[in-house]
């Protein structure tokens, strides 16, 4: 089995600050993660290949700063690493990245072998479109599953994937080539190894494409590829919030208190009422 | 000592927000017993990581800055003790 | 892992700090494969220090030091400073030598491990040692997780938390007594205001140190150094004293909130006002080297250096551990030499690596200064010498008419400040004749 994992090298949001003084973002000297909601994908591909052999190969579209990210992803044990990279590149919005994922997807199956399931993170932690998975299963034509949560092969060589919605378990099953998008939190990642990630400094399985290595044409790719308009940024102010500690001896009445404390808010009791018993 | 006027002493939490951190999905440090683990650590642990609420220890990993204290002051079978794996935890830049 | 990837390397080193990046670009340039093993993400995120760095011993490794490494200021003025509430009392030295320099920990040490791999060392970072392996009381190699590596030596530079020399019972656990914390702040104060309110010169910097009531009756002191366009303030507080003043309730204030006391102190913030405070972290060092050294600094097959083996040295007014840690680095990986170059890393080849250790500047200095840890632990220091001396100079100058004869305000200060004349007198021989 081939599988491709799409990440991404975004900064650590956490350390972001907001100068209240200039109205702007603090982003000098914060370094970069790899996006926290791709690991549950990391960690969906390295299991499937765990079963059933193959290889995971991660895919990001990055400067080549993302080389760091993608030495992370090989020392938890996947095989190559895909950097997509090109000033052509900068600027995009999730059209114009999703179709050079697609197109970095395509030239894997053709050069490296066919890929039989590609998988994302639900969304990124700096802008949270939960985009990308989609419009990368449109541009390939595959099929789509998202909110996952597990999957495996069933019978005829198809991918049964499980997703948990708040009402249910659902399980799809779908023929392969297809993607997948894991849910927040859906798997908890593995660690790194000290084996992989020296197999990663010796062999060096990284390999950067840029646009020419892609044959795109740069109309579709960064920012010209992009219809997305920024039309303004607001900052909206921290609300204080008050903290309360209650710490009573048996748990029930702790139920109990916090479904006083709820009901107690005007807003929050419509809000539960209305999504406990569908009362308006 | 007194505070130089408009000039406020910064709290822990919003001091911890100045520091980078990746944090780990799982606690690198845990309380096993608190009888081995000493209660003035709210007081001496330098990102305030341990707290009291009632009697009861309680303590957060998300700020801590590995530097071991807590380790040090605490019975071996107080705490498991471990720095976090994967490169996570503190990220410093500037010290 | 494929055929390609080794499992076996001449010298594994536990941590890339500067006593670890010193002896693996050593032997790196020697021709020895070697791994360097590293927690953290990249060289020098977990690392954090004073401010300031000792050049010669650095220079031992790289001549070059002046010209390449990430030098923020060489220090040209020492400050003490003696403090009681909000009266200070400050002594400042022009030096006329420059011997150190100011720098982050972080970049330095970045810096000396990619000369490392720049000499062909291999490093692999993320990644936590859980053991030194040990077959037939012989160092045998290193295990994390699942995954074990073989060497013919290791160099556990894993510092002064030993979790692996416990482990191995190579030291002991560590007694509050015998450690300090040390806690900073970055002050992004900016080079051209930096400048000119310190007056200071470009490229020229600043050490301050402080003692009094900084540390709230705690051993320890407070700690000022100017880098390229920040302020690292600070404090050094001791363990155990400081666990007895929370016990006792005589610590009003955590840990925490002393530093930023200190920020916010009305003399000390005039220099940096209310310029931001880019990052706060914590470290431990130690208190007295010698008493921090483990019982054996090698053992068959392993030597270890820097902080793990109690290299640094902590007068109280000054902490020299970075230099120490690049030098016994260089002698540890001058002995392992020797040892591959002859019949191998065995413990009569690897005890010339402690004898080194013992016929250096390091170890006399160590010897010449021990004890006086637990001078510094007096009160008498901290506390009740800073408040004499302030109440002496207040003497002298806060009055409106009348002004005092020196030898009245001296004997008035001694009696206010609550210190027997002939005891101060005593201790301060003993101090002098340690430092």
């Amino acid at each position: 089995m081939r599988i491709v994992v799409g990440i991404k090298w975004v900064p650590n949001t956490q350390a972001v600050r907001f100068d209240p003084k200039t109205g702007t973002l603090i982003r000098a000297g914060v370094p970069s993660i790899v996006n926290p909601h791709d690991f549950p994908a990391i960690e969906l591909a390295l299991r499937l290949k765990d079963m059933y052999g193959g290889e995971v190969i991660a895919v990001t579209m990055a400067p080549p700063s993302a080389t760091q990210g993608l030495e992370h992803v090989l020392g938890m044990g996947v095989d190559k690493g895909i950097l997509l990279t090109d000033r052509k590149f900068a600027g995009a919005d999730t059209l114009a990245t999703s179709y050079v994922i697609a197109k970095g997807i395509e030239k894997i199956s053709k050069e490296i072998g066919p890929v039989d399931v590609a998988i994302f993170g639900h969304e990124t932690i700096d802008s949270s479109t939960a985009h990308i998975g989609a419009q990368v299963a449109s541009w390939l034509g595959w099929p789509y599953v998202y909110y996952a949560r597990d999957a495996k092969l069933v019978e005829d060589g198809k991918l049964r994937v499980t997703r948990q919605t708040e009402k249910a378990v659902e399980e799809y099953e779908v023929n392969l080539p297809a993607v997948v998008a894991t849910a927040i939190k859906a798997l908890k990642p593995r660690p790194v190894r000290l084996s992989y990630k020296l197999r990663a400094k010796i062999e060096k399985p990284i390999i950067a494409w840029n646009i020419e290595d892609l044959g795109l044409d740069p109309r579709c790719t960064g920012l010209k590829g992009s219809p997305t308009v920024v039309a303004n940024i607001t900052w909206m102010p921290e609300v204080p919030r008050k903290k309360i500690v209650y710490t009573p001896k048996d748990p029930r009445d702790a139920a109990r208190w916090i479904l006083k404390q709820l009901f107690s808010d005007e807003s929050v009791a419509g809000f539960l009422k209305k999504a406990l018993w569908g009362e308006e | 000592m007194s505070e130089e006027k408009g000039l406020k002493p910064i709290k822990i939490e919003d001091l911890l927000q100045r520091t980078v951190y990746d944090v780990d999905e799982d606690p690198h440090i845990e309380i096993i017993d608190e009888r081995g683990v000493p209660k003035e650590l709210t007081m001496l642990c330098p990102c305030s990581c341990y707290t009291t609420v009632g009697e009861k220890l309680l303590y957060s990993y998300e700020g801590c800055l590995e530097c071991g204290l807590c380790r040090v002051l605490s019975e071996p079978w107080g705490l498991r003790w471990e720095y976090p794996k994967s490169g996570r935890g503190v990220q410093y830049r500037f010290t | 892992m494929s055929s390609q990837t080794p499992t076996k390397f001449d010298v594994v080193v536990v941590g890339a700090g500067p006593a670890g990046a010193s002896a693996a670009y050593l032997l790196a340039k020697a021709g020895y494969k070697v791994l360097i093993v590293e927690r953290g993400r990249g060289a020098g995120t977990k690392e954090l220090f004073g401010g300031k760095i000792y050049a010669e011993p650095l220079r031992t490794v790289w001549p070059d030091l002046d010209k390449e490494a990430p030098i923020h200021r060489w220090v040209t003025r020492e400050r003490i400073s003696f403090v009681k509430g909000e009266r200070v009392t400050t002594v400042e030295f022009k030096l006329g030598r420059k011997v150190a320099f100011t720098t982050y920990l972080t970049e330095m040490a970045k810096w000396m491990t990619n000369k490392a791999v720049e000499s062909g060392a291999i490093l692999v970072d993320e990644v936590r040692v859980d053991e030194i392996i040990v077959e037939n009381g012989r160092v045998k190699g290193i295990r994390s997780g699942p995954d074990t590596i073989e060497a013919d030596v290791v160099v556990d530079a894993e510092g002064v938390n030993r979790i692996l020399l416990e482990k191995l019972g190579l030291a002991e656990k560590i007694k509050p007594d015998q450690v300090a914390l040390g806690v900073k702040e970055v002050i992004n104060i900016g080079k051209k205001a930096m400048n000119e309110r310190l007056l200071l010169d470009e490229g020229e910097g600043l050490a301050w140190f402080m003692v009094g009531d900084v540390t709230a009756g705690i051993p320890g002191g407070g700690f000022m150094y100017t880098m390229k366009d920040t302020i690292a303030l600070g404090l050094v507080l001791h363990i155990g004293k400081a666990y007895e003043a929370a016990k006792t309730g005589e610590l009003k204030h955590t840990v925490p909130m002393l530093l930023e006391k200190l920020r916010t102190h009305p003399f000390f913030s005039k220099i940096w006002g209310d310029a931001d405070v880019l990052e706060y972290g914590a470290h431990m060092t130690i208190e007295g080297g010698l008493r921090y050294m483990p019982k054996k600094l090698y053992m068959p097959g392993l030597v270890v250096v820097g902080d793990a083996a109690g290299l640094l040295l902590n007068t109280g007014y000054t902490i020299r551990g970075v230099d120490y840690a690049v030098y016994s680095g260089k002698l540890a990986a001058e002995t392992i030499i020797e040892a591959l170059e002859s019949d191998g890393p065995t413990e009569e080849n690897l005890r010339k690596y402690e004898e080194r250790v013992r016929e250096s500047f390091m170890f006399r200095e160590l010897v010449k200064h021990r004890g006086i840890e637990k001078v510094m632990e007096d009160p008498m220091f901290f506390t009740k010498l800073p408040a004499m001396l302030n109440i002496l100079l207040a003497k002298l100058y806060e009055q409106d008419y009348e002004e005092p004869t020196v030898l009245e305000a001296l004997l008035d200060s001694v009696k206010e400040s609550d210190v027997s004349l002939s005891k101060f007198m005593l201790k301060l021989f003993s101090v002098v004749s340690k430092l």
